[in-house]
């Protein structure tokens, strides 16, 4: 491939805080975590009791609706604060690596030369903590974006200069 | 990327076939065959103040050839040396480069029109995204070739010697009597079979199609009855029903093969390999074995008792994933010996077959365990519906249990450092193969009964992986064997410069 490149002085290299140990989420994105998790348990949950409550007992249809509303919060939102304390992310010379699920676990790694391109996200919600949603692209199919949700956004804005400048001068090889 | 110049060069430019408004015309008509239907019923319908609805039709047709000879006068592409440049547009322009080396694929496809007008349709696939990077629709069947030809020599003018030189034999070519064996093995009787079913239920209305297999069956039934037969006889009766039913699918399942790859040819040539088949409509796709992201063998039940296998590959150009254009097989039906020997001839720095490592057999019980809740789930409906004789589908355990085994027996993986292959299943089997290089992620993946037991499933993503194929996924590796195999992966792959 005869592609010719644009040279320019090449950026000092920004600092990453402690490269290769797992890094945790900042706490403070855990309400936002849990919150989602907690709406996404306690919406099934209370349509399903409230249509199948007033079958079973002899009770009005707001009863154990407002019950499995409660109850899918307390749960989800435990299993949201649980699953956030799990999420971990990982840079060094191999590569960019997540792990996230408390009881599925799994560990995803994107060699920096398997990069593609990268995206920083951020909600109105992500904006009021100061976090941001990174997503990490690549060519494959079941892994084609990385996601990793609730960074603290310095932590993310390092690692997407870090990954980008890796990627380019991967592809000047 | 290359400057206009470079790229464009000093041919001069090309235009589509005269005739391709007419393709371009046919192709919106498509389209549209549904609007334009609803137009025509809907204006008819009206009276009264409403009739230049009548017209609306016949003006929407106009518009279309309109618009379809506007974009023969626009479109034109002309080939540098570096790539081809596509000119289309009459309001907003657009142009369009694309270096010869970001060219995936190329797609010739003539259907029986496009042959009875000797024109083809050709197409530019780069990696990934929906559509192709180039259509041309559509050019003369000598152009065609002689595009694909530039593609595949990067634009070089043909060598005065070269062109004398005879064609290179094929890799492979089907006979009829194989492209029949194809049938038989394959199922796609079935799926046009189900579509058509699913077409009727939607095109009818609901009611009238269930009223009228209700019909059906009762006739049937109240047949049956009138001939007072015994249990035996209708038990036979069904069986019979049932052995037609399978062999009208087959035989649609042959016919259909028939169409589609009548005339197999798998030829390489100098940097390409090129597929060519079909009975009336004809495809020609070609593919760098560069491009290749990764390899498929497979061998159903039918394939072994043919003594065939079929051979089929990932590219990573993107587009609907059933799309027949698509360059997916490159042995659609052969023996064993043939797709390793093809296997071999095409990546020969990849070692094939390799040293498989099994997985530790007594993983069995896992495999049987995850079937286990399915089947006492559809014994309990059963036990529902019809009482105790619903336990009976519990006889299908010990079954289960042996297929396990077997299935443990054959599962396993071969880890080098050029290349991952996987092998799984027992009555259908199947290999996978990639390239190191062509891996894009990896993930470690541990349930809690993996945690358990100490085990953990290593998952390596490639691009182009269809969603129905089995992944390339190495399950019940003990963890620290796992963490390891991901780790030397992993700084392999840092240090690898990805190739497309």
């Amino acid at each position: 491939m005869t592609e010719s490149v644009t040279e320019f002085d090449p950026p000092t290299p920004p600092a990453v805080p402690a490269t290769g140990r797992w890094q945790p989420l900042p706490r403070r994105g855990a309400v936002l975590y849990a919150g989602s998790a907690a709406v996404s348990v306690a919406l099934p949950v209370t349509v399903a009791a409230a249509m199948i409550g007033p079958v079973l007992l002899d009770v009005p249809r707001w009863l154990p609706a407002a019950a499995a509303a409660v109850l899918g919060v307390l749960l989800g939102g435990s299993i949201g604060l649980l699953r956030h304390r799990r999420i971990g992310w990982r840079l060094d010379d191999d590569g960019f690596a997540t792990r996230r699920g408390g009881l599925w676990r799994m560990e995803t790694l994107v060699p920096v030369s398997r990069v593609q391109h990268l995206d920083l996200e951020r909600g109105p919600l992500e904006r009021r903590l100061g976090l941001a949603t990174l997503v990490v692209h690549t060519a494959g199919t079941r892994m084609a974006a990385v996601r990793l949700p609730l960074l603290a956004l310095e932590d993310a804005e390092v690692l997407r200069d870090r990954l980008a400048r890796q990627v380019e001068a991967g592809d000047a090889l | 990327m290359s400057s206009h110049e470079a790229v464009a060069g000093t041919v001069p430019d090309q235009r589509l076939h005269p005739w391709s408004w007419l393709f371009v015309l046919l192709q919106q008509l498509r389209q549209f065959v549904v609007p334009l239907l609803a137009l025509l019923v809907a204006g008819r319908r009206e009276s009264g103040p409403w009739e230049y609805a009548e017209y609306a039709p016949l003006l929407g047709i106009v518009v279309l050839v309109a618009i379809s000879v506007l974009q023969y006068f626009t479109y034109r592409y002309s080939v540098g040396a570096d790539g081809i440049s596509v000119r289309s547009g009459l309001l907003q322009r657009n142009l369009r480069q694309i270096p010869f080396a970001r060219i995936h694929n190329v797609v010739l496809h003539q259907s029986l029109l496009h042959r009875i007008f000797g024109v083809a349709e050709v197409r530019l696939e780069a990696a990934g995204g929906r559509k192709p990077e180039a259509q041309m629709r559509v050019l003369g069947l000598s152009q065609a070739l002689e595009l694909e030809r530039l593609v595949r020599d990067r634009g070089a003018a043909p060598a005065t010697g070269a062109e004398a030189a005879p064609a290179n034999p094929p890799l492979l070519s089907l006979s009829t009597a194989e492209v029949v064996r194809l049938g038989l093995v394959s199922n796609r009787g079935m799926i046009v079979f189900a579509a058509g079913f699913g077409l009727v239920w939607q095109v009818f209305p609901e009611k009238a199609v269930a009223g009228l297999l209700q019909e059906w069956f009762r006739s049937a039934v109240g047949y049956a009855g009138g001939m007072h037969l015994g249990w035996l006889a209708v038990a036979t009766g069904a069986l019979a029903l049932a052995a037609v039913f399978v062999s009208v699918l087959r035989l649609l399942s042959v016919a259909l093969a028939l169409v589609q790859y009548h005339g197999f040819r798998l030829v390489e040539d100098q940097r390409r390999l090129t597929v060519e088949r079909g009975l009336l409509a004809r495809v020609r796709t070609s593919v760098a074995p560069r491009r290749i992201q990764a390899w498929h063998l497979e061998e159903t039940l039918l394939h072994r008792w043919f003594g065939r296998r079929a051979l089929r590959i990932d590219t990573a150009v993107g587009g609907q994933e059933n799309d027949p254009r698509r360059l997916r097989e490159l042995a659609p039906i052969a023996t064993p010996e043939a797709c390793d020997g093809l296997l071999r001839h095409l990546v020969p720095q990849l070692e094939w077959p390799p040293q498989w490592r099994p997985l530790p057999r007594r993983s069995w019980w896992r495999l049987f365990a995850a079937s286990v809740p399915w089947n006492v789930l559809v014994a309990a409906v059963l036990c529902w519906h019809f009482g105790p004789w619903g336990l009976l589908a519990l006889l299908w355990l010990p079954w289960s249990a042996y297929a396990a085994r077997r299935q443990a027996g054959w599962m396993g993986y071969a880890v080098s450092s050029r290349q991952v292959a996987v092998r799984g299943g027992w009555w259908s089997r199947w290999w996978r193969l990639a390239e190191v290089d062509k891996i894009q992620a990896l993930r470690l993946q541990r349930s809690p009964l993996d945690r358990w037991l100490g085990t953990a499933s290593l998952l390596m993503d490639t691009a182009g992986a269809g969603a129905m194929s089995p992944p390339l996924r190495i399950r019940f590796l003990p963890e620290a064997e796992a963490r390891e195999l991901h780790a030397r992966l992993g700084r392999m792959l840092a240090t690898r410069q990805l190739r497309w």
